[in-house]
C-alpha cells in the first residue's frame, strides 16, 4: 500500500511524462473529451426529441389517443384509415368533454424542413389543447394556411405572412404559436385530407374527458365502441416513447457508443503504446532500480487515468457547450443530459482508455531490463 | 567472514541469430562487505554482464551467485528485483536519469520505489556529499556530465543499499569530473561502508580500488 508521500511523488512523475509530450498527451485527452461528447450527444439528442415529442403529445391536452387496428405507437408511421364520423359517436360517449381528428403527414421537401405535420380541425382541436397561444398572428383564414410553433419559426427563420414550401405546395404562416401542442406545424384537416386524399378521414383522434380521473372509464367505453382500434391513454404512449422501445434506435445508440468507446480505446492504446516504446530506456532504469512490474504497470496506467479523467472533463465541459451551441443554432433538436449519463460516459471512457492501456503497460512490465537499459 | 558477494564458475551465453555468443566462460570470486574492488577488462570481455548477473538484472547460464546469502539462482525475478531494490545500487557510465523528473526527483523516485519512504536527513546528508543541494530542482539536461552522475551517485545510495555497482562511471566524464566523481565515491564507500563494485577499463579508475579483478574473453586472468 503507497502512503501520502510516494503517491504524490508518482504523480509527479506521471504528470512530468504527460508534460514531457503535450501534443500527444492532447490529442489523447482530445480523443477521451470526443468519445465522452459522442456518447453524451448521441444518447442525449436521442433521448431529448423522443422525450420532447413524447412532452408535445402531452401538451395537446387529450387523455386517450385512438388509432386505427394495429397502428404503432410512434404517429409517423400511422396511415390514415379511420372515417372522421367515428369522432361522433366518441364525442356522443359519457365523460367525454371534446374529440379533435388529426391527420398526420410527413414533410420532407420544400423549405420547410423535415416534420411531421397536423392536419387539424381548428374547432375541436382548440376544444381539446385549450386553444392555442399566439405570439403572432392568428388562426386558418384560407386553405393553404398554416401555423408554425415559435422553436420552428425560429429555427427556420419564419415570420408572418411569409410563404413556406410543405407537401409540395406552397402555404402561408398565418400564425406563430407557443410550443408544445402536439406539432411543431399545423395545416388545415381538410386541406391535408385533398392532398392525401384522404377525404373524411384521420390518423388519430384526441380525446378529452370532462375530468382525467374518468380515463379508464372513457377508455373501456371506447374499447367497447371500438373494439378493435387501439385506444391508449396518453399515460401509457409516454411510457413507450422511450429509446429502448424505438426499433433501431436502441441499437443505433449501442453501435455509436461502440464506435465512440472504440475511438477513445484505440488512440489511448496507440498513445500509451508509443510512450512505452519511446521510453524503453527510462523503464529499464525504473528497473535497475529495483520497481517490480506492478509498480511499472501502476506508472503507465496512472498515465492512462489522467489522460482519461482530463479527456472526460473536457469531455462533459464540450459536451454542455455543444448542447447550448445546438439549442440555440437548431432549436427544434432537444438534447437531454443526464446525470446518469454522464456517469456511464465517463465510465466507458475511462473502461475504453484503461483497456487500452493495459496491453502497453503489460509490455512495459515484462521488458527485458538489459535490453531496455541498452535501448537507445 | 562471510562475503557479501560470492560468484562460482559463472558463464553466461548469449544467443544472437542462432549463434551462441559466451560473454562468460567459468568466472569465481567473492567480494568482502565494505571491499573497493574494481573489475577491469577490454571491453566486450564480459565485464558489463558480470555486473548485471551481480546486479540480479538478469541470470547466468550456469554457476553460482550469492549476495549477501541469498543465492540468485534459486530466486524468482520479483525476488531479486526486490532483493535489488533494498540491497543494491546502480551507477550507469550514461548516468541514466529519468529525464523528465529533476534532480530531486530522480533521488527520490529511488526512495519511493524501495517503499521506504522519504527520509530527509539521509537525502540531506547525501546530497551535501556529493555538493548537488543548489542543482535539485534542475532537470538532467540542464545539468554538465559530472553534475548528472553525481546526481545518479545520489540516486544509487539514498536506499543505503549493502553493494554499489557502478558501469564505468567515468566513462562519460572529462578527467576533472572523473577526478571528483571518483573522489566522491570513495569517500562515499569510506563513510557509508558500503561495497563498491566498478567496471572500468581505465587504469586510473582501478588504481583507487583495493582489488583489482581483471576478465579477458570471459575468464577471471587476475585477482
Amino acid at each position: 500500500m503507497l502512503g501520502l508521500p510516494e503517491v504524490q511523488v508518482i504523480n509527479k512523475m506521471v504528470l512530468a511524462n504527460l508534460l514531457h509530450r503535450p501534443v500527444r498527451t492532447s490529442v489523447g485527452i482530445l480523443a477521451v473529451a470526443i468519445e465522452v461528447a459522442m456518447v453524451l450527444l448521441v444518447v442525449g439528442m436521442t433521448t431529448g426529441m423522443v422525450q420532447e415529442t413524447a412532452k408535445r403529445v402531452e401538451g395537446v391536452g387529450a387523455e386517450i389517443m385512438v388509432q386505427p387496428p394495429g397502428a404503432s405507437f410512434l404517429m409517423a408511421l400511422t396511415a390514415a384509415p379511420m372515417p372522421v364520423k367515428i369522432m361522433e359517436k366518441l364525442a356522443e360517449l359519457p365523460r367525454v368533454y371534446a374529440v379533435a381528428p388529426v391527420l398526420f403527414s410527413f414533410n420532407a421537401s420544400g423549405s420547410g424542413g423535415m416534420n411531421l405535420i397536423y392536419g387539424i380541425d381548428m374547432e375541436s382541436f382548440s376544444r381539446v389543447s385549450r386553444g392555442f397561444v399566439y405570439h403572432e398572428g392568428g388562426p386558418f383564414r384560407q386553405a393553404y394556411d398554416v401555423i408554425v410553433d415559435d422553436w420552428y419559426a425560429k429555427a427556420h427563420k419564419v415570420k408572418i405572412n411569409q410563404t413556406i414550401n410543405l407537401l409540395g405546395h406552397n402555404f402561408r404562416v398565418v400564425g406563430i404559436v407557443e410550443h408544445g401542442k402536439g406539432s411543431r406545424v399545423f395545416i388545415p384537416l381538410a386541406t391535408a385530407q385533398d392532398l392525401f386524399g384522404s377525404k373524411d378521414r384521420a390518423s388519430i383522434f384526441y380525446v378529452r374527458c370532462t375530468d382525467p380521473s374518468f380515463t379508464q372509464l372513457v377508455k373501456d367505453q371506447i374499447r367497447t365502441l371500438l373494439p378493435r382500434y387501439e385506444v391508449r391513454p396518453i399515460k401509457e404512449y409516454l411510457s413507450l416513447m422511450t429509446s429502448n422501445n424505438l426499433p433501431a434506435l436502441h441499437s443505433f445508440i449501442a453501435v455509436m457508443i461502440s464506435l465512440a468507446v472504440s475511438i477513445g480505446f484505440m488512440v489511448i492504446f496507440l498513445s500509451m503504446y508509443t510512450t512505452i516504446t519511446e521510453r524503453t530506456r527510462e523503464i529499464g532504469i525504473l528497473k535497475s532500480l529495483g520497481a517490480s512490474k506492478k509498480y511499472i504497470m501502476g506508472v503507465i496506467l496512472r498515465e492512462t487515468t489522467f489522460v482519461c479523467l482530463l479527456g472526460i472533463a473536457a469531455g462533459v465541459i464540450g459536451t454542455i457547450f455543444a448542447e447550448r451551441a445546438i439549442v440555440e443554432f437548431f432549436p427544434t433538436i432537444s438534447v437531454l443530459l443526464t446525470v446518469k449519463w454522464g456517469i456511464w460516459s465517463s465510465l466507458l471512457a475511462l473502461g475504453g482508455g484503461l483497456l487500452g492501456g493495459i496491453y502497453p503497460a503489460f509490455r512495459a512490465a515484462n521488458a527485458d531490463p538489459i535490453e531496455a537499459l541498452a535501448y537507445e | 567472514m562471510e562475503p557479501i558477494i560470492k560468484a562460482e564458475n559463472l558463464t553466461k551465453t548469449y544467443r544472437l541469430s542462432k549463434i551462441d555468443v559466451p560473454a562468460l566462460r567459468g568466472v569465481g570470486f567473492q567480494i568482502q562487505r565494505g571491499e573497493f574492488v574494481a573489475i577491469v577488462g577490454p571491453s566486450g570481455c564480459g565485464k558489463s554482464t558480470l555486473l548485471h548477473i551481480l546486479g540480479g538484472i538478469t541470470t547466468p547460464t550456469s554457476g553460482l551467485v550469492c549476495v549477501d546469502g541469498n543465492n540468485f539462482s534459486e530466486m524468482s525475478d520479483s525476488d531479486r528485483t526486490r532483493f535489488r531494490r533494498h540491497k543494491i545500487g546502480f551507477v550507469f557510465q550514461r548516468f541514466n536519469l529519468l529525464p523528465t523528473l529533476t534532480a530531486h526527483g530522480n533521488i527520490a523516485i529511488a526512495q519511493h520505489i524501495s517503499g521506504d519512504g522519504f527520509n530527509p536527513h539521509r537525502f540531506d546528508k547525501i546530497v551535501e556529499t556529493l555538493n548537488i543541494k543548489d542543482k535539485l530542482q534542475q532537470k538532467p539536461f540542464t545539468l554538465s556530465g559530472g553534475q548528472q552522475q553525481r546526481v545518479a551517485i545520489a540516486r544509487a545510495l539514498i536506499c543505503d543499499p549493502k553493494i554499489v555497482l557502478a558501469d564505468e562511471p567515468t566513462g562519460n566524464l572529462d578527467s576533472e569530473n572523473a577526478q571528483m566523481v571518483l573522489d566522491m565515491m570513495q569517500e562515499l564507500n569510506r563513510e557509508f561502508e558500503q561495497t563498491l563494485v566498478v567496471i572500468t577499463h581505465n587504469p586510473e579508475v582501478a588504481a583507487r580500488a583495493e582489488r583489482v579483478i581483471q576478465i579477458r574473453d570471459g575468464h577471471l586472468v587476475e585477482d
